[in-house]
């Protein structure tokens, strides 16, 4: 005879094999709500009844709850209703690509394509939260680490471990919200009936929780050179589309304005012709701006790549 | 040859698509707490044998659910318990409450319509 883990267990393996082909995230979020009915049903059945046969309540709950293959093809078709944040779906990709300039459509329609600009917030910020995350991930490891001969080292690092674990969903929301891959929409649990030895056990040998922690971890030289790379290119950018500007309120208060090159003038842009001069500088920071939203959106749609490798578990 | 059964389970499907959805919204536009998903089955009688023909299994209530949420119509908050995993409450916002009312006009339509229909009225 089962005990009513096992055949929790086995109801959920099954599930999770009907759901093959399906989104890692959506299999997740199956998974967790089979999980949630099932044990809530348990329970109040335990509740209601006095001497209850546990296994045979079970068996009839799965039997209420549906075949897993019944269950799979439910989410299958949610699934399928339902573009992540953000995804471009082929019509709004056509439009973008045709509503902007004749000459190169699908180079300047990144201007009104919403990964472009999530991915560009992303890289904005991810100097923040990297820092966070990996001074979040080396302080809790050594906490740890350093507790654990204690009697409180247990619980500290069970706490810490959760806490990852916290953090690696959140960001999950984070990366679906601003780059639009989908992610778990709820975060996985421990069984809290378990003793803390064993919820320890599990955590450890866990695999999403170390892929966190590497996640943390790698997060702030990642973002350190999205950053730099991002404000290298959009203040350079910035700068030469100013540059028009600029060259105009020197020519009219009979400023110098050149670029030198150990003491040669090599650009002068309040000489002669210097303001058609600066329209090609602006013209060549219009390029580098549409250059750097590309980038935005590729390194948008890498991160996300990367964030679901490390962050979803199978 | 035609499986019987088969058409019968596919008519029922694509019935239940958006009569389950209606359903949904209506026991948590009418409950006067949050719900989470047990609660709202059992509400709904969904698995009970008695009514099969017409309800859906239990565990198809939960994409619907999120699907209805990601649409603006339910909201949900998730609250821990003192065992066993964290329990997610759905109810009705208020695009929810007014949506039902339009939802159950056509709802009375297509009964009415049906109706005659099936009555031999529509001529």
């Amino acid at each position: 005879m089962k005990t009513t883990n096992e055949l929790i267990q086995s109801y959920l393996g099954d599930l999770k094999t009907a759901l093959k082909g399906a989104d890692k995230a959506t299999v997740q979020d199956a998974l967790a709500d089979a999980e949630e009915h099932l044990r809530t049903a348990l329970e109040t059945e335990r509740a209601e009844t006095e001497e209850l046969e546990e296994s045979e309540a079970l068996s009839a709950i799965i039997q209420e709850y549906g075949e897993p293959a019944e269950i799979a093809e439910a989410y299958k078709a949610w699934e399928s209703s339902l573009p992540p944040a953000l995804a471009a779906t082929p019509a709004a990709r056509r439009a973008s690509s045709t509503a902007n300039g004749k000459t190169y459509p699908g180079f300047f329609a990144v201007y009104a394509d919403p990964r472009a600009w999530g991915g560009l917030v992303f890289m904005l910020i991810s100097i923040v939260t990297g820092t966070l995350y990996f001074s979040w991930a080396v302080t809790g490891l050594s906490t740890s680490l350093g507790v654990m001969i204690l009697i409180i080292g247990i619980p500290v690092t069970i706490l810490v471990l959760l806490s990852f674990r916290g953090i690696a969903f959140l960001e999950g929301r984070l990366v679906e919200a601003l780059l639009g891959e989908r992610m778990p929409r709820r975060a996985s649990f421990t069984d809290s009936s378990q003793p803390w030895k064993e919820r320890l056990k599990i955590l450890l040998t866990g695999k999403s929780t170390w892929l966190a922690i590497i996640y943390m971890i790698l997060m702030l030289p990642l973002g350190v050179i999205y950053f730099s790379v991002l404000i290298t290119f959009l203040s350079l950018a910035l700068g030469l589309i100013a540059t028009p500007v600029a060259a105009l309120v020197m020519i009219n208060m009979g400023i110098p304005f050149q670029v030198l090159q150990s003491g040669d003038i090599v650009w002068n842009l309040s000489g002669p012709g210097g303001f058609l001069l600066s329209l090609v500088f602006a013209g060549l920071g219009v390029l580098i701006a549409t250059c750097t939203m590309h980038l935005a959106r590729w390194v948008g749609k890498t991160h996300g790549k990367f964030a679901k490798a490390l962050l979803v578990s199978d | 040859m035609i499986d019987i059964q088969e058409t019968h389970k596919k008519f029922r499907k694509e019935l239940s698509a958006g009569t389950v959805s209606l359903a949904l919204l209506s026991i948590l536009a009418q409950a006067e707490e949050p719900l989470y998903g047990y609660q709202i089955g059992k509400l709904l009688g969904a698995g009970d044998s008695d009514v099969d023909a017409v309800t859906v299994k239990q565990g198809a209530i939960y994409p619907v659910l999120r699907s209805l949420e990601s649409q603006g119509l339910l909201s949900s908050e998730r609250e821990m318990t003192d065992s066993g995993p964290p329990r997610k409450y759905y109810q009705a916002t208020k695009t929810g409450k007014e949506t039902l009312e339009g939802w159950t006009q056509i709802w009375n339509d297509t009964k009415i319509f049906v109706d005659n229909v099936l009555g031999g009225d529509y001529q």
